[in-house]
């Protein structure tokens, strides 16, 4: 057990100083203490793995860190340690990455800054994870706030940084606001700071503290309405900061939420179903926003949301089969979506690494201006496609696996006895089998497009493999989600989750044995009765000698189906506006025409609610500077009176 | 395991030798209806045969995606005739049989296909691929809501076990309205009119076809067997669910040799019916279509409400 603290600090301290070698070779030319820094981190990253898999096996280790009279409380359970993994594999990832991403920065100060703020933000998240009281909890909390918020403003220069940090900033802010308010209320309740169960609750106090938590935890999730802040922060930070944050911080958040919901005494039916509601909307609406990006950063940042929504259904399964008292199901729905939230965590890192690459290498994150890059960047696009096939939810990988554990406790749906949750049960599946369609509809358009065909740029012709760092870090990723989904059945085997094989998951060992021997068999046997010759030529193009890139389909041209069987979600508005020389419109001047989509959530709900703060403020500051003394006193002379008389008369 | 073993020798070898007729059959139906002789029976066949003695054919502008999509879309569709009992059922089995994995196994082949079609930089193949994936994914929800209904009536999630279920007792009247709803299906997933029209080339209103016009040769050939083998299948799962009758659980020769028999009627007879269903409906303008799929996602829907209610 010490010897399992000592790792544990040896990480830490390997950690501290990650982030403080950078900083003091801060204007150094070389890029040794760079290198060094990050090999540290992956050190701790290693380090935390061993020692939260010993966690997670045997037991709970409790200690403290004492800080100049100030005592942090940590205490590492079996889901606390879970989380740990998560963090350290895709920090283990991202550190092998950045050994050569963050070469590419154009100043010195720049590039060590990256690697210090990136460990910072990591050891930020292992201890929000590994606290155990309300005070450590919400100081590490703003910690991870404010480093990621540095991280986001990386690019400080560019004005579009400007605001989504800002953007950003204000959200994490609300979220922390929500927070520390159901904070005070578990204090005042526990009279103490100690993560301990909640007993003797009134209902609509436990409802007031679940609700605020929920929003807190919502807000940093980006769960929809609340997840405005995804797309724009994400494509405004570097990506390697990009997969940490869609990977982890949104999953810091998750485990929030379910370590307070666990604390939480009987729970109450509306909950779990204001959680399904919310997954089920979050990941359609995610996905459909998703269909409709070209910047490939913005469509990875809204399948993010897609994916907690997923999270969030599997949470809302769990809630509202316990309280129906289905111990079963409900441990089932809980395990998917804590296997979930680990594949997406993997898949979402991964893809978000290598579509950094082609950024790195692109200059642009449009995606109509890639194309062809599999000839040039084979394993970036191996690693893709990898990640793409992972987050579609296909066989044999690992996002399947989990989507297939949720589907299987939904169609159970018929052992609740109230007819309107089965009904709601019911929609919720079948909008959630379509989300899990269209994902395969926008990844294989954000495959398609970026690595298919023929370049669409000069700059996507002239595209290079990018170095073996770059490789090797999503490729561990890659392989764990190859991993985790074929040898799923074994994993639950050896962490015993009997319920899962009994509740007939597939083993998808045998299944992708069996189909690695039919396909050879098929290969095999095409070999010697198929013609083997092939020659390579023109693709077809209707008569045309030879094709170049403009006749391809273009990304929008992709998803325009889509489009306009969603028309009523997106909204679309043609902007015609043309001038002519004469009055009757007959010698065209000079016109504009554009496609604009409706932006619900920012029009209807973000703006009125901004336009009604700064209505208020502009009454006050009227009051607080144009209005002169004179009138004050008055105001104070009748309020006064009116005092004196409330009090005076009316009481009495 | 020797029983599954059985199974999978039996299965294999139906749907390999077999589901390229029922493509004739539909053709040859809707000849005669129009008034024509029609190709001959075998057509499909010879097709086939023909398209793996040719060269094959691949774009300057392609990557390996177009030359291993066919081997992966096709080992797709065998590993799936592993899900289906045609004719015998084997004992339960944890591995295959399961509903969700048999879906998304349907959807990795159009996945990688659908890539094949972008991979040769062709318009067409572009526009194929883009319409194919947009009404494979509107089909979604009535897909699962359908096997939900499925698994709500047999209280399982396994087509071994639902197959059984359906073959041992008689009294799901209402299963009955999920008929057109899985007819929709059954269209939409072969590619037939009215949602797409397999005999088209080179017209703005084909989806699969587009989709797999740069493959030739036996790459060709292999989407085209992989697409005979799906229908069958899904033929398999309509008429094993609904008439169940004659499916043998045994493994007696006899018993399996009627049990043949018995299957190549109902399902031939449903091939006939697909066909006459074809000659009496138009093509659908392609963004009518999810109208379509609308209606049988309430039909279904409504399936389930009854028997909740009820």
């Amino acid at each position: 057990m010490i010897f399992y603290v000592m790792i544990f600090q040896v990480s830490i301290i390997l950690f501290v100083l990650s982030i403080i070698i950078p900083l003091i070779f801060i204007n150094v030319k070389k890029s040794l203490s760079r290198t060094l820094s990050l090999v540290m981190l992956i050190l701790a990253c290693v380090g935390l793995l061993f020692f939260s898999f010993s966690v997670l096996m045997y037991e709970t280790i409790n200690f403290q860190i004492l800080l100049s009279g100030f005592t942090f409380k940590f205490s590492i359970d079996s889901l606390a340690s879970f989380f740990i993994i998560l963090i350290s594999l895709i920090a283990l990832s991202v550190g092998i990455y950045s050994i050569s991403y963050c070469e590419h920065f154009e100043s010195e100060i720049k590039k060590n800054l990256l690697v210090s703020l990136t460990s910072f933000f990591i050891l930020s998240m292992v201890f929000v994870v590994a606290s155990q009281d309300l005070i450590s909890f919400l100081f590490f909390w703003e910690l991870m706030s404010i480093s990621s918020f540095m991280l986001v403003m990386f690019d400080y220069d560019k004005p579009e940084t400007k605001k989504a940090g800002i953007f950003y900033f204000v959200m994490t802010q609300i979220s922390t606001i929500f927070l520390i308010f159901a904070f005070v209320f578990i204090y005042t309740h526990i009279n103490g700071l100690e993560f301990t169960q909640l007993e003797g609750l009134s209902a609509p106090v436990a409802s007031l503290i679940f609700l605020s938590l929920t929003v807190g935890f919502a807000i940093k999730a980006g769960v929809i309405p609340f997840h405005k802040w995804l797309p724009y922060a994400h494509p405004a930070s570097p990506s390697s900061i990009s997969a940490l944050m869609s990977g982890v911080m949104i999953k810091v958040a998750i485990y929030g939420f379910l370590r307070f919901l666990f604390l939480l005494p009987e729970q109450q039916l509306w909950w779990g179903i204001l959680i399904l509601i919310a997954g089920t909307v979050s990941a359609l609406l995610g996905v459909i926003y998703a269909l409709k990006e070209h910047d490939i950063k913005r469509l990875l940042a809204y399948h993010s949301i897609e994916n907690i929504g997923i999270i969030l259904l599997g949470v809302g399964l769990y809630m509202v089969f316990s309280f129906y008292q289905f111990g079963d199901l409900a441990m089932i729905s809980l395990f998917a979506a804590l296997f979930h939230t680990l594949n997406h965590a993997l898949f979402k890192s991964l893809l978000f690494l290598s579509a950094g690459s082609v950024v790195h290498k692109m200059h642009t994150k449009n995606i109509e201006e890639m194309g062809g890059l599999i000839k040039k960047m084979p394993y970036t696009a191996l690693l893709f496609l990898i990640g793409a096939i992972s987050i579609s939810a296909l066989p044999p990988f690992n996002g399947f696996v989990s989507e297939l554990m949720i589907f299987q406790v939904f169609l159970k749906f018929s052992v609740l006895s109230s007819p309107i949750i089965k009904i709601i049960l019911l929609l919720s599946l079948s909008l959630f089998a379509l989300t899990s369609a269209l994902a395969a509809v926008c990844f294989v358009k954000a495959f398609g497009i970026i690595f298919l065909a023929s370049p669409r740029s000069e700059e996507a012709e002239h595209a290079k493999e990018v170095n073996l760092s770059m490789i090797i870090g999503p490729a561990i990723l890659a392989i764990l989600c190859i991993f985790l989904g074929i040898f799923s059945y074994q994993i639950f085997q050896v962490i015993g989750l009997k319920i899962g094989i009994r509740f007939g998951l597939p083993n998808l060992l045998i299944v992708s044995t069996i189909a690695v021997f039919l396909g050879s068999l098929t290969y095999i046997l095409m070999k010697f009765v198929g013609n083997n010759k092939s020659r390579v030529t023109e693709t077809w193009g209707c008569g045309i000698n030879s094709q170049n890139a403009s006749m391809e389909y273009t990304a929008s041209g992709f998803s325009q189906p889509v489009t306009t069987i969603f028309k009523s979600i997106y909204q679309p508005k043609l902007v015609n506006q043309k001038s002519f020389y004469d009055q009757e419109g007959t010698f065209f001047k000079e016109g504009e025409a554009k496609v604009t989509m409706i932006k619900f959530f920012e029009e209807y709900l973000y703006m009125p609610i901004s336009r009604a703060i700064s209505q208020v403020s502009s009454i006050l500051y009227y009051l607080q500077n144009k209005v002169e003394l004179y009138p004050y006193i008055l105001a104070n002379f009748f309020a006064i009176i009116v005092l004196l008389l409330y009090l005076g008369v009316i009481i009495r | 395991m020797n029983n599954f073993l059985l199974f999978a020798v039996v299965n294999l070898t139906l749907v390999l030798f077999l589901s390229p007729l029922y493509i004739s059959v539909i053709k040859k139906v809707k000849a005669i209806i129009q008034g024509r002789r029609g190709p001959s029976i075998i057509q499909s066949y010879r097709n086939i045969f023909k398209l793996l003695k040719k060269e094959s054919l691949y774009s300057h502008n392609s990557s390996f995606i177009m030359r291993v999509a066919p081997y992966i879309d096709f080992t797709g569709s065998l590993l799936l005739s592993l899900f289906v009992p045609l004719v015998f059922i084997p004992n339960n089995s944890n591995v295959f049989g399961n509903i969700i994995l048999f879906l998304y196994i349907l959807m990795l082949g159009k996945f990688v296909i659908a890539l094949s079609g972008l991979d040769a930089g062709s318009t067409f193949g572009g526009m194929g691929s883009s319409r194919e994936m947009s009404l494979s994914a509107i089909i979604e929800p009535t897909i699962i809501v359908v096997f939900a209904a499925v698994v709500f009536s047999f209280d399982s999630i396994n087509f071994f076990e639902i197959i059984k279920s359906s073959l041992l007792s008689q009294n799901h009247i209402f299963l009955w309205l999920l008929l057109i709803p899985f007819i929709i299906i059954f269209i939409t997933e072969s590619s037939r009119i009215p949602v797409d029209n397999p005999e088209t080339h080179l017209e703005l209103t084909m989806i699969h076809e587009a989709m797999i016009l740069e493959q030739s040769g036996k790459n060709l050939a292999l989407i085209e067997w992989s697409s005979a083998i799906k229908q069958l299948l899904l033929i398999g799962i309509i008429v094993n669910i609904f008439i169940p009758i004659g499916i043998s659980t045994s493994m007696n020769i006899l018993a399996l040799s009627i049990a043949v028999i018995i299957f190549f009627v109902k399902s031939l007879l449903f091939a006939i019916g697909i066909g006459i269903f074809e000659s009496n409906i138009a093509k659908l303008r392609f963004f009518r279509i999810p109208n379509l799929f609308a209606i049988s996602y309430f039909l279904s829907f409504i399936t389930i409400l009854i028997e909740v209610l009820l």
